[in-house]
């Protein structure tokens, strides 16, 4: 075939295939997903798949927190993650002898029915060689007016230290959940009968708390987050009960501060470049978290890459090596034709699922990307070469095959200037129907736990899922999401793979 | 034959894997008939048969001989851990009795006792030999670890077997089913609105992986609208005939419309390819009513590969679908096997393994006697060399 002729097919075969509907969607779609497959570092950041397998990288984020716009659909809006870092906070630096404190301040707008689940504190590193210079951290949350209410500031830390590479989770501390007890026992709302004002204080509420029965069990399930942002008094400014404030709290919407003081010695530096505060959201983001706090949307789209390397790779090899093996037969002939085909049936005989998983458990029970498209490759080209044969069998009868070897055309001329050539509009559409099958290989074979956790796959974000109960429990995000994406890149394969099959081979052309 | 193995293998599995090989290939009939053997000229259809089976476990022999080459490395690592606790567990006990610990002499020699006892002083090809062989002949054992509560693995793998061929056998059915009847309706009006759907929902369809429909099932039916209490796929085992129906009920569902899609389309292809034949032309000239045409003329022509197709995947569903098994919790196979998975149990799996390649194997044999059976054409092999 002369260049002028490939060009002049590659024309025609583009006026068909423009006018292939469902072939130019794919096409499009193709190109899309091609593009966040590329773009994935760049639009997100490089170091997503080393994060993915740690769970400190995911400390700020909520656990098993449903996308933020399922607030348009319930009746109760639930917070969405909101993080602050040191650009966004008011800094005050004061000298005290030889201390040095820090006082930051941030204000968070809380207009939700549900108050954040937690609010998180962390990314601060100092150079303390000892431990009794690591920072000391102090917190204070600042509520909006109520009715009613004596003190708007309420303590919720106040004191502990914040070594190098901690977090401080609020929602978790005993002394949070101390401070608030005393905060609503100031605000008349937690009543201690018989027990002078003066002996109360934070460290020991605990105590008389546990004397009532009733009142302990109620505290044990108290979520001090809604407490805290929850209201304490009636319209009239009347301190609520105690059961409504704390089992049914109801959200005071405005404006809250934050105050943290962080006070170390002052021969000591502190750096706030990746200091970070965060309410953690009781919704996150675009399609919410799995169980470690994982976004969905970032491992859908990290998955593109590995759907697309892996099916492509798999598609490309398996359809190229059928086809050789295909042609060869049938050129050869005889007992190598013979040969081929006994191996090819048995290959074909060998049950594919279990193989692999019996391959994958060989090589160690969990496989990296290059063996597993191996494996999909050893499984995948015998359908290729068994029709792969049968047309170059047909081909070689043909009269100018004839011709050509008359005028004393060699094997491979024959072969590669025939044969293989005619083969080719078969082999386009057979890799792009091939491609969905390897997705889904893989992600039956993720979903099983044998791939390698290096990797990002949707079929691996099933199985987080499938071992979370997430159908059971109806984390619907976390479920559809990735399935939908195998589903999406299998159609768009099987559309372009349809079309091409169309264009190619007119023969098909139907009604 | 190529058609039909991929059919088959996509029913088989029902993971979809090369289901896409299939579902929008051109039937031409052309090269089915370069079936093994099928250019055996004038080969009676007895010793076609007996060629067929005798070429089939040949086949099956090697399977199991690759296969347990591959699993005796599990096998070793598995026994050579369990020498190694039986030792330290004699060692204590000797310790007990004799208040010294054991020589290292001593130890060696128990090691090398318990290594003789398990086979591991064989060299490496001589155990792959012998398990190739006890697998072939049934001679699966006991498996260490129990599943379903029992170590014998031959009866774990029947109560499975069985679990299995109740649920996939119904929904393969009511797929044949479906699939049959809307298959040959669209072949009717190639690019009707039927037709143009089922295209389409085939696309759809063969493109979701089964098991995540099943999940979404599960989602829909038992969270979502609550028809369905959740313990009956949170928990494996349920009681009584109802219960066990109502458990089938996501499952079948699932199944059916991950597969006929596929089926309608598949049949649809046959009946088209059929209908461009000269036959029909000839009886549609000759005035025979359309609807004799298409059920009296083109249906029976088409009953071959159609029929294969219902073989294979009759068949091919007793193996099920593994990960489908798994989402729903059915004590099937699948289930087993994944079972077998979690707890080491090289054993079962292995065996597991075999009954999927016998499956696989005998079906196919079966689909090309049963070819040859209908198609005289392949078993002369006129086609063939034609």
């Amino acid at each position: 075939m002369r260049w002028v002729d490939f060009k002049d097919s590659v024309r025609r075969f583009w006026e068909d295939f423009k006018h292939q509907k469902a072939g130019i969607t794919g096409l499009i779609l193709l190109i899309l997903l091609v593009v966040l497959a590329i773009g994935a570092p760049y639009m997100t950041s490089p170091d997503v798949p080393v994060k993915w397998q740690t769970g400190v990288a995911w400390i700020t984020n909520p656990k098993n927190a449903p996308p933020s716009w399922e607030n348009y659909f319930t009746s109760q809006t639930r917070a969405v993650q909101a993080e602050y870092t040191i650009t966004n906070m008011h800094v005050q630096t004061i000298k005290n002898g030889t201390y040095t404190i820090y006082k930051l301040s941030l204000t968070y707008n809380m207009k939700y029915d549900v108050p954040p689940a937690d609010i998180v504190v962390m990314g601060l590193h100092s150079n303390a060689t000892n431990p009794k210079q690591v920072p000391q951290v102090q917190m204070a949350l600042v509520r909006p007016p109520e009715k009613g209410v004596k003190d708007n500031r309420l303590n919720l830390i106040s004191q502990i230290t914040l070594p190098n590479n901690n977090a401080i989770q609020v929602a978790h501390l005993d002394q949070t959940r101390n401070h608030v007890l005393y905060w609503l026992y100031l605000n008349g709302v937690l009543k201690i009968p018989n027990v002078p004002p003066s002996m109360i204080t934070p460290d020991n509420i605990n105590m008389f708390v546990m004397t009532n029965t009733t009142l302990y069990q109620m505290v044990a399930a108290m979520d001090s987050m809604r407490v805290m942002f929850g209201r304490l008094t009636d319209s009239n400014g009347n301190p609520l009960p105690i059961e409504k404030v704390i089992s049914t709290p109801q959200s005071l919407k405005g404006t809250y501060g934050l105050v943290i003081t962080i006070t170390v010695p002052s021969n000591v530096k502190v750096d706030f470049t990746n200091f970070k505060v965060a309410f953690v959201g009781r919704t996150y983001g675009l399609l919410g978290t799995d169980q470690y706090g994982r976004p969905i949307a970032l491992g859908i789209l990290w998955g593109t890459r590995v759907a697309l390397a892996i099916g492509l790779a798999v598609a490309i090899t398996s359809v190229l090596i059928g086809i050789l093996i295909g042609v060869t037969s049938a050129y050869l002939g005889g007992w190598a034709d013979e040969a081929i085909q006994r191996f090819t049936e048995f290959m074909m005989t060998l049950p594919v699922l279990p193989m692999l998983i019996l391959l994958s458990l060989y090589f160690g029970g969990r496989v990296n990307l290059t063996q597993l498209v191996f494996f999909l490759v050893i499984f995948g080209w015998m359908g290729t070469s068994k029709v792969a044969r049968s047309m170059a069998l047909q081909i070689k009868e043909q009269t100018y095959v004839e011709a050509a070897r008359a005028l004393g055309a060699s094997t491979g001329r024959v072969v590669f200037k025939h044969i293989v050539p005619q083969l080719l509009p078969y082999a386009f559409a057979s890799i792009a129907l091939s491609v969905p099958g390897a997705i889904l290989s893989e992600a039956g074979l993720s979903f099983l736990g044998l791939t390698s956790q290096n990797l990002i796959t949707w079929g691996q974000m099933l199985n987080t899922a499938h071992q979370n109960g997430a159908t059971i429990n109806g984390y619907w995000w976390q479920v559809i999401p990735p399935g939908l994406a195998i589903s999406f890149v299998g159609l768009v394969f099987v559309l372009l793979g349809v079309s091409l099959d169309t264009v190619l081979n007119p023969r098909l052309k139907r009604a | 034959m190529f058609i039909l193995t991929n059919v088959y293998i996509c029913a088989f599995f029902g993971e979809n894997y090369l289901k896409f090989n299939w579902q929008v290939k051109p039937v031409r009939l052309a090269w089915i008939s370069n079936v093994p053997g099928g250019d055996r000229m004038g080969m009676s259809f007895g010793k076609y048969v007996a060629y067929r089976t005798v070429n089939a476990i040949i086949i099956l022999f090697l399977a199991v001989l690759l296969m347990s080459a591959l699993f005796t490395k599990l096998a070793t690592i598995q026994l050579e851990s369990q020498v190694q606790s039986t030792v330290v567990q004699e060692a204590r006990t000797y310790a007990q009795q004799h208040g010294i610990p054991p020589t290292k002499e001593w130890l060696d020699q128990r090691t090398k006792y318990w290594e003789h006892y398990y086979g591991l002083d064989q060299p490496y090809w001589k155990r792959t030999w012998r398990y190739t062989v006890d697998t072939f002949f049934f001679k699966w054992g006991q498996s260490i670890v129990p599943v379903f509560g029992t170590h014998d693995i031959k009866q774990q793998i029947w109560s499975a077997l069985l679990r299995t061929i109740l649920l996939f056998t119904t929904a393969e059915i009511l797929v044949i089913i479906i699939g049959l009847g809307l298959g040959v309706k669209s072949a009717q009006k190639p690019g009707s609105l039927l037709d143009r759907t089922i295209s389409i929902l085939a696309m759809l369809t063969t493109s979701l992986p089964m098991w995540w429909l099943g999940m979404l099932m599960i989602l829909l039916f038992v969270v979502y609208l609550g028809w369905l209490p959740i313990t009956l796929y949170s928990q494996v085992e349920v009681n009584g005939v109802a219960n066990l129906l109502k458990k089938m009920s996501l499952p079948v569902l699932t199944i059916v419309i991950n597969l006929f899609g596929g089926w309608a389309w598949t049949t649809r292809n046959i009946m088209i390819g059929t209908m461009q034949e000269d036959f029909i032309m000839v009886a549609r000239a000759k005035g025979v009513p359309e609807r004799k045409v298409i059920y009296g003329h083109a249906l029976k022509a088409s009953a071959p590969p159609i029929i294969t197709m219902i073989i294979f995947g009759l068949i091919g569903s007793l193996s099920g679908a593994i990960i489908t098994e798994i989402v729903f919790n059915w004590p099937g196979m699948g289930r087993l096997y994944w079972q077998a998975l979690q707890m080491n149990a090289v054993k079962t799996m292995m065996a597991l393994n075999y009954m999927f390649a016998i499956l696989t194997v005998f079906s196919m044999v079966l689909a090309d006697v049963l070819y040859a059976y209908l198609d005289p054409r392949v078993r002369i092999g006129a086609a063939a060399s034609s």
